[in-house]
């Protein structure tokens, strides 16, 4: 069961409720305190099963004016990392990441999560999985809290699900959380948009092929150390897309090939794209073949 | 030498215009001169260590990633480590008054004292300046220059961006090799990294 601040039963019972309740969660879910905000690991689904893969969710609320980071936390912070304890067999695949913000200010830009989040990891349940009746999976999740100043905080999590042959059935106290990070994902661009980076020598030209014309775009990168994260970017409308001016990181000393990283055209239309990096003056020699379809990808990118 | 106030008062003014006319500190460039107060009540200048490898260490002391290096010792033994061997190290505190890690001159001279802490000085950059110069990112940035005076390396301390005191046993120090390889005339193989921490409370910052 998910705790809900607004229950009445629970409000008269509020003070030991709060504690009672984080230790008496049983099998759904369990929630655990942060400074300066709450974590609580959650299943999109009532059970588990062998051979059927699985969603669990690492649910961040957090107190107003606190952030944490996305996977490229951009000048200063960390992103959230997981220790997982699972039973032999289960295994973690790699974490979904929401369509972080920008958290700007003069020459230092973070990138990151306010108010409420939730990180998705997708799980693998082998046929031959040898526990019975039910699994207890424990994550340990590292995590920095800033507002003005940053706060590390370490938090130990538990999740009992039963375990059935039967395929997995959603459930419903979860699935509408589940439903929202889902919507805050950047999803694959499609397969039609052209991407296309120029080196110059000091900024990452990315020219954008979709098909209308763009006045408004901003490019979160998902390696560090690439682009100056506080630098403008500047966009050219193009007739069917837009130019966008990148600034090199300084920290950038040698060549990339891909430009990896979520791309927000306006609000909640965010894509993943991968785009090949070409020296400037190569594409024109070329007539434009150095444009290429961009790609979707599903790895965590490696830090 | 005493200097009255309004000399000093001239020389604040001509640090404070050198921004708008210099750009930010680039590995392979020659490092941004400054002059600035120490802690100590001495006045430094960047340029009167020509000749000497020269370390700068971004400090807020309030900063989790900083905690690690200094509860674990790390920091003061990396600062007595290479004082001895003829480096100069300059811990350079860019809080401005009333943000986390800003400090007073004595309070930073307590601080130093009670951590054992062995700068060569602790400089005081209250406006920034100096920091916006080298546009330091995050405490602890770290920054090493040649004795020729160009930036060798600019970035983290180590190859761990955590707040965990268990890394440091286990990192590779980008100071160390910096130092040890230049030293020996070899290039620097890792010559510049994304600065792990917090970010530097300058004046004017919202978070």
């Amino acid at each position: 069961m998910r705790w809900h601040s607004s229950s009445p039963r629970l409000s008269s019972a509020l003070g030991i409720g709060i504690t009672l309740l984080l230790c008496t969660a049983g099998t759904r879910a369990t929630g655990a305190p942060l400074q300066h905000g709450t974590l609580e690991l959650i299943a999109e689904s009532q059970w588990i099963a062998p051979g059927h893969p699985f969603y669990l969710g690492l649910h961040f609320q957090l107190e107003k004016g606190w952030h944490i980071y996305w996977v490229n936390p951009g000048d200063s912070g960390e992103p959230p990392r997981v220790t997982w304890q699972l039973p032999a067999g289960l295994t973690p695949g790699p974490m979904e990441w929401p369509t972080p913000r920008r958290l700007s200010h003069s020459s230092i830009a973070d990138f990151g999560y306010d108010d409420a989040v939730m990180l998705i990891v997708p799980m693998h349940a082998p046929t031959n999985l040898a526990v019975r009746e039910s699994a207890r999976l424990g994550a340990e999740v590292k995590v920095l809290i800033c507002r003005e100043i940053c706060i590390p905080g370490k938090v130990q999590l538990t999740l009992t699900l039963p375990v059935k042959l039967r395929p997995p059935q959603p459930d419903p106290q979860t699935s509408g959380l589940f439903a929202t990070a889902r919507k805050s994902l950047p999803r694959p661009a499609p397969a039609n948009w052209k991407f296309s980076v120029n080196e110059a020598k000091d900024s990452f030209d990315l020219t954008a092929v979709l098909g209308r014309q763009i006045k408004q775009a901003i490019f979160f990168p998902l390696a560090e150390s690439q682009i100056q994260n506080a630098a403008p970017q500047k966009l050219v409308p193009l007739a069917a897309g837009f130019r966008l001016t990148l600034r090199k990181s300084d920290q950038l000393l040698k060549p990339i090939e891909q430009l990896k990283g979520v791309l927000v055209l306006t609000a909640g239309k965010a894509y993943l794209i991968d785009a090949p990096v070409g020296k400037a003056g190569a594409a024109k020699s070329h007539n434009g073949i150095g444009i290429r379809p961009a790609q979707s990808f599903q790895e965590e990118p490696k830090r | 030498m005493k200097r009255s106030p309004v000399y000093l008062m001239l020389g604040a003014l001509v640090i404070f215009a050198a921004p708008l006319l210099v750009s930010a500190a680039k590995v392979g460039e020659a490092a941004p001169d400054f002059t600035t107060a120490a802690s100590n009540g001495k006045t430094f200048h960047l340029s009167d260590y020509r000749g000497k490898f020269v370390v700068l260490e971004w400090h807020n002391n309030g900063c989790p990633y900083v905690g690690k290096h200094y509860k674990s010792g790390n920091m003061q033994r990396l600062q007595k480590q290479w004082t001895v061997r003829g480096v100069v190290w300059f811990t350079i505190i860019s809080s401005a008054p009333g943000k986390q890690g800003y400090v007073t001159a004595s309070e930073e001279n307590a601080y130093l004292a009670k951590m054992q802490a062995a700068p060569t000085a602790a400089l005081l950059d209250p406006t920034g300046e100096i920091g916006h110069h080298y546009d330091a990112k995050t405490s602890p940035q770290m920054v090493v220059i040649n004795p020729q005076g160009i930036v060798i390396y600019d970035g983290a301390i180590d190859d761990r961006p955590t707040t965990d005191l268990s890394d440091i046993p286990v990192a590779t120090n980008y100071v160390n090799l910096a130092l040890e390889q230049a030293m020996a005339g070899k290039p620097v193989e890792t010559a510049a990294t994304r600065p792990y921490g917090c970010s530097v409370k300058y004046l004017g910052s919202a978070h």
